[in-house]
């Protein structure tokens, strides 16, 4: 906390100057970043709604919330691991936390992933859904996938240094996860007797509950928050111990 | 001041290091995963005092980087301590932190940032960063149109921004051209008048020779010479 506190200049900088290049030069730079959810959606929507038939209500906000969600998610893990490496050389010589790498990473995806959502909101109102009580749910969601990714980002940014094809493992995983959260499909799907390992995946359980709490107008359940919290509290645990034991020497690793 | 106690730093050699989980993976199951340490620094031990400037010379990979980088918390020793009095200011190549796809101006605001000026201090003293440098004309022009002098330039302007006690710079003066060298080291000599530290490893004996009473001489990773910088370099040669 210190550490942010006394950082935050160099963060700020960090992930704004990466916020600039990425979206640089080109008028359409930030559009990109919304052709690419669009166009997923598009492809899932045919596939699914009309060849496959899913029934569910409201099913394109369904899809574009589950794809908002996992794109976050998917992106943030693999662009922090490309950051760090494209930022080696600063680590390599100016006397500067791996850490700080890490937050700033998180927030130039976090700042992408609040701009996504704002546009999903406008189209969302435009086509009627008008915010409710719930809707104050809808932001607790959104902070608990960020500490998920930030939990995340600490387990994966040093593996990643260590290993070098680790990056690939982590896209097969991606994948598979991918299909194993009810992102494309509803998860009463899921049949009963895999269900529980099923809500282990704390990216399920936030999008899920995300979705309930915008398109559906209502509140989880507590327990199931409470549930939530503690998952994605011990990944961020995990992630603090593997950081404070790898972090010393990842910059060495690179 | 800085001081060291019985300094090592320990690698594993690269042919030998595991690179991916998968090797690594297959070198747990077929028990091979045997290793050779190789020493980069073997026992170090030496002193500075604060306002001193000491050279640090010897051939390539003699460990002159390794140790600076050691001093500046960047990595650590795998054996022995060390302590410094002050805050540390590591230049080690001039502009890593600089994106060519930025300008001059957003450059130095970011390189501030990683360096720990605070902006403001940046504002207050952006003219004389780039009067330094001699880019007054360029400040809006990215980075990549500007020729590596004055890259190093701006960063070096950049750099002396600090408000570090202890400077350490490894090889900086490489490029730049005739007037860089010189005008760079008189704003060194201003900063050892000001009581700061600094540690300068250079191939440029003549240049250890001006600026640094005492220097060392690391030999494959050990410290074998301390003293009198004219000394030392007589020691240096005949190795
Ligand atoms: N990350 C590393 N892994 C393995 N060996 C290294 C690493 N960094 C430096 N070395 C070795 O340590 C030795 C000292 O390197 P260095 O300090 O850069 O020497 P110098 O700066 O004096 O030329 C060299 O033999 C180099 O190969
Ligand atoms: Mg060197």
């Amino acid at each position: 906390m210190n550490l942010l506190r006394k950082n935050a200049n160099m963060i700020r900088e960090l992930a704004w100057s990466d916020f600039k290049l990425k979206y640089y030069g080109s008028f359409l730079g930030l559009l990109w970043s919304f052709l690419r959810p669009v166009f997923m959606l598009g492809i899932l929507y045919l596939v699914f709604y009309s060849f496959f038939k899913v029934n569910v209500e409201h099913y394109v906000w369904f899809l574009l919330i589950g794809i908002v969600f996992w794109n976050f998610f998917s992106d943030a893990t693999k662009d922090g691991m490309q950051n760090i490496v494209s930022k080696a050389h600063i680590l390599k010589n100016i006397n500067i936390s791996p850490l700080i790498i890490v937050i700033s990473s998180l927030l130039q995806s976090f700042l992408t992933f609040m701009i996504t959502l704002i546009v999903l909101f406008l189209i969302l109102f435009a086509f009627g859904f008008y915010p409710t009580a719930s809707f104050f749910l809808f932001w607790f969601y959104v902070a608990l996938t960020t500490i998920l990714v930030l939990g995340t980002l600490l387990v994966t940014i040093p593996l990643s240094a260590r290993f070098k094809d680790f990056g690939h493992l982590w896209d097969i995983f991606l994948q598979m996860l991918f299909w194993m959260t009810p992102i494309v499909y509803s998860e009463s799907l899921v049949p009963a007797s895999y269900i529980k390992w099923y809500l282990l995946n704390p990216l399920s359980r936030v999008i899920m509950d995300a979705r309930t709490t915008i398109l559906y107008h209502a509140f989880p359940d507590p327990k199931q928050i409470f549930i939530t919290l503690g998952i994605v509290s011990l990944i961020l645990l995990l992630g603090c111990v593997i950081f404070k034991r790898f972090g010393k020497t990842l910059t060495e690793e690179l | 001041m800085i001081e060291t106690s019985h300094i090592s730093k320990r690698y594993i050699i690269p042919h030998e290091k595991k690179m991916t989980a998968v090797e690594t993976a297959i070198g747990y199951l077929k028990h091979t995963v045997t290793y050779e340490p190789f020493f980069a620094l073997q026992d170090i031990t030496f002193r500075v005092e604060s306002g001193e400037a000491v050279g640090v010379m010897g051939k390539n990979g003699s460990g002159k980087t390794t140790l600076l980088k050691i001093l500046s918390g960047i990595i650590s020793p795998s054996e022995g301590t060390y302590s410094l009095k002050g805050s540390v200011a590591p230049f080690f190549s001039l502009g890593v932190g600089f994106h060519h796809e930025l300008t001059a101006r957003e450059n130095i605001y970011l390189y501030g940032a990683l360096l720990g000026i605070p902006r403001e201090r940046i504002t207050e003293r952006e003219k004389t960063i780039f009067a330094f440098a001699g880019v007054e004309r360029f400040r809006d022009t990215k980075l990549k149109h500007f020729s590596s002098g004055m890259v190093s330039r701006l960063a070096f302007a950049l750099m002396i921004q600090t408000d570090s006690d202890i400077f350490l710079l490894d090889e900086l003066f490489s490029t730049g051209d005739k007037d860089f060298v010189p005008q760079s080291l008189s704003v060194l000599e201003a900063y050892k008048n000001k009581g700061k530290t600094i540690v300068l490893a250079s191939h440029d004996l003549d240049l250890l020779n001006r600026h640094c009473s005492r220097s060392m001489l690391l030999h494959e990773g050990r410290l074998i010479d301390f003293g009198k910088t004219e000394e030392v370099i007589q020691h240096y040669i005949k190795l």
